[in-house]
């Protein structure tokens, strides 16, 4: 195979020649059409050239092209080629970019930018709403045929989203309860109020670090996955085998999601919880020795029970929203790779940022209890 | 002044230059499923080779070690020559644009349009600019048959059908030697497929084609091959032209050529 080449030669009258030979195609692999077309280039630029093609081997419509672009694309009686090649041309010119069209300076772009993402959010907004209407409607359903329960579904949404977050929850949990622990004990000793460590840690551990910090997990880990999930299940029409076997996405693919993760955030909740207070306990053993016993007999004396209740409520609402959240993601998703990973990306933040959002609704409603 | 005419090389006629792919001694297994014992298979330069078996006998399997996305576990496969999995980089990446593969399911990158698909692979190239990479996508894309409305539209937005014309425009876009089809026709009406077929045969006249392709459409078989390797009992038991299928005596042979005999007649 001979590359692409070309030379130049000049008759007696002093014009020039330019004879092209080699194979102009994209099949010899040491042909670069960027730097063929950059030693062309003063040729392309003069008219009283003549160009002859009938040494080329082979020319592809790579090649072609290239030359067309140089000429303008136009053939003119100073180029000549084989009938073979002429088509080529020909097919090429036809095919010519139209000029795009000029976008206009509007300067209301940005107000409309506004508007537009203003009826976005509200469009998720409703989307969001019927989404939850639609799960209700199933639970009602449900309620009147108990035996339509998806168990499987659900046994296998507690399993993933609750048993195998044991681990993470509770390493995250008890390390962070250490790190608070250990700050808190330095401060409360030197004004040598060492027995409030428990106050301190037991109130703010039960009833705000524990949900969210699970919620925030949780979000992570099994939000992003049912996202991903029901996406994918989107992009392999496997939502749409499921309508055409008469069974509801919702109540097949969402609802065990939904009550799986509320069922069993609560429990986390309680994992979570525990693990950050042995944390905390650890940290206060160490620092103003203060002995595990003495920390968990006089936790459920400083800490009124009913912060309890209100974080394993917090616990149900966490995991309901996020699970909410992330299967009203997954159902947008487009058949297409980017749009999978947008809409997991704003399941996860929408679903931390919707639980902090409920947390401080929540803290408002019960401003007056359990403190 | 006239520089001295370069000479004209001959066309190599080296032997090994004509063995496009070489498959020797291949053996593949899946957990303790074993689909290639074995296998022995030769792909020459211009042949229109079909690849044709039962369904599950391991076809695409053999089709992803030609192509170097899987190795064998034991066995060779050479591509021009040359092992895809010993190369540096760069030799390889040439190497792999010598050939396009249309995949069964089209493999279409999902986020790009049906325009920016056929232009990814010249795009990597750097070679060319907007208006070249324009030209070179619709020509691609009017060998295929493929109106110029379609080009925005993402894959998720076209047919089955366009999907694979679609793709078989990416696997023509760098002009390779060879072009891998895994079961091109299927999902096309025989009017398209009819025009697929023709368009394969003419590119392969035009531009020296060397074709593979799996199938299990007896019309695009028999119009489109001119040799079929059949794959059966873990390797190629028969590798020939259509017609002298009807001397192997094997029963899976036999029954296919029943099926395809009529087919043979009519052409
Ligand atoms: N990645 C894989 N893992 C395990 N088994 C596989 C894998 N890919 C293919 N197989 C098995 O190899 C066999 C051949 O598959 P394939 O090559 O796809 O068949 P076909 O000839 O229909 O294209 C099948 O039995 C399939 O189950
Ligand atoms: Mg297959």
């Amino acid at each position: 195979m001979v590359a692409a080449g070309f030379r130049v030669s000049k008759d007696d009258q002093g014009r020039r020649h330019i004879q092209l030979f080699g194979q102009w195609s994209l099949r010899a692999p040491s042909n670069d059409f960027a730097k063929l077309k950059k030693s062309l280039e003063p040729f392309f630029l003069d008219t009283s050239i003549t160009w002859n093609l009938n040494e080329v081997e082979q020319l592809d419509a790579a090649g072609a092209s290239v030359l067309l672009s140089g000429w303008g694309n136009r053939l003119n009686a100073n180029i000549s080629f084989t009938p073979e090649q002429a088509t080529l041309f020909n097919t090429l010119i036809g095919l010519t970019r139209p000029p795009s069209k000029k976008i206009q300076q509007d300067w209301l772009a940005p107000l409309i930018g506004l508007g537009k993402g203003v009826l976005h959010l509200a469009h998720h907004f409703t989307e969001f709403i019927h989404l939850l209407i639609l799960l209700l409607i199933e639970i009602a359903y449900l309620i009147r045929r108990p035996q339509d329960f998806p168990w499987r579904e659900f046994s296998a949404n507690v399993y993933k989203s609750g048993v195998n977050a044991l681990p993470v929850t509770a390493l995250l949990g008890f390390m962070i309860g250490v790190v608070m622990g250990y700050l808190m004990s330095k401060q409360l000793h030197t004004f040598g109020a060492d027995i409030y460590i428990v106050n301190i840690l037991g109130l703010s551990i039960i009833r705000e670090l524990g949900p969210v910090l699970m919620a925030v997990l949780v979000a992570g880990r099994s939000g992003s996955a049912m996202t991903a999930q029901i996406g994918v299940m989107r992009v392999t029409d496997e939502i749409d085998a499921l309508t055409t076997m008469g069974i509801s996405r919702i109540l097949r693919v969402v609802l065990p999601k939904v009550l799986g993760l509320t069922f069993v955030a609560p429990l986390l909740v309680l994992w979570t919880s525990s693990w950050t207070l042995i944390g905390g306990a650890f940290a206060s053993n160490l620092e103003l020795g203060i002995s595990f016993r003495f920390f968990f007999d006089y936790l459920p004396l400083v800490v009124q029970p009913v912060n309890f209740t209100l974080s394993l409520i917090k616990g149900l609402m966490f995991g309901f929203v996020v699970a909410l959240v992330a299967c009203h993601f997954g159902l947008r998703i487009k058949p297409n790779t980017e749009s999978l990973s947008n809409s997991t990306t704003s399941s996860v933040v929408t679903a931390i940022s919707g639980v902090i959002l409920v947390n401080a609704w929540f803290a408002i409603l019960t401003r007056g209890i359990g403190v | 002044m006239i520089e001295s005419p370069k000479q004209t090389i001959p066309p190599e006629n080296i032997p090994d230059q004509d063995v496009i792919c070489d498959i020797q001694n291949v053996c593949t297994e899946f957990d303790d499923n074993i689909v290639h014992h074995n296998l022995n298979l030769t792909v020459k330069r211009g042949d229109i080779l079909a690849l044709v078996g039962r369904s599950g006998c391991g076809k695409t399997t053999l089709l992803r070690h030609i192509i170097g996305l899987t190795k064998p576990q034991s066995g060779k496969v050479l591509l021009f020559g040359e092992n895809l999995h010993a190369m540096e980089r760069v030799a390889q990446r040439r190497l792999m644009n010598r050939f396009g593969v249309l995949f069964q399911q089209g493999a279409l990158f999902s986020a790009l349009s049906v325009f920016e698909n056929v232009a990814f692979p010249l795009r990597e190239l750097k070679q060319f600019d907007e208006s070249v990479i324009y030209q070179l996508v619709m020509h691609k894309l009017t060998l295929v048959e493929l109106e110029p409305r379609y080009a925005d539209l993402l894959p998720a937005e076209i047919s089955g059908g366009m999907v694979k014309r679609v793709g078989l425009a990416r696997a023509l876009a760098l002009e390779p030697e060879l072009l891998v089809l895994d079961e091109p026709t299927a999902g096309l009406d025989p009017d398209r497929s009819h025009n697929f077929i023709d368009l394969v045969k003419q590119l392969k006249k035009s531009l020296g084609l060397t074709v593979l392709f799996v199938t299990h459409d007896m019309d695009t078989l028999a119009s489109l091959a001119e040799r079929v390797a059949v794959l059966e009992d873990k390797h190629i038991i028969a590798d020939c032209s259509l017609q002298e299928l009807a001397r192997i005596d094997h029963p899976f042979v036999i029954n296919f050529f029943q099926s395809i005999r009529s087919r043979l007649e009519r052409l």
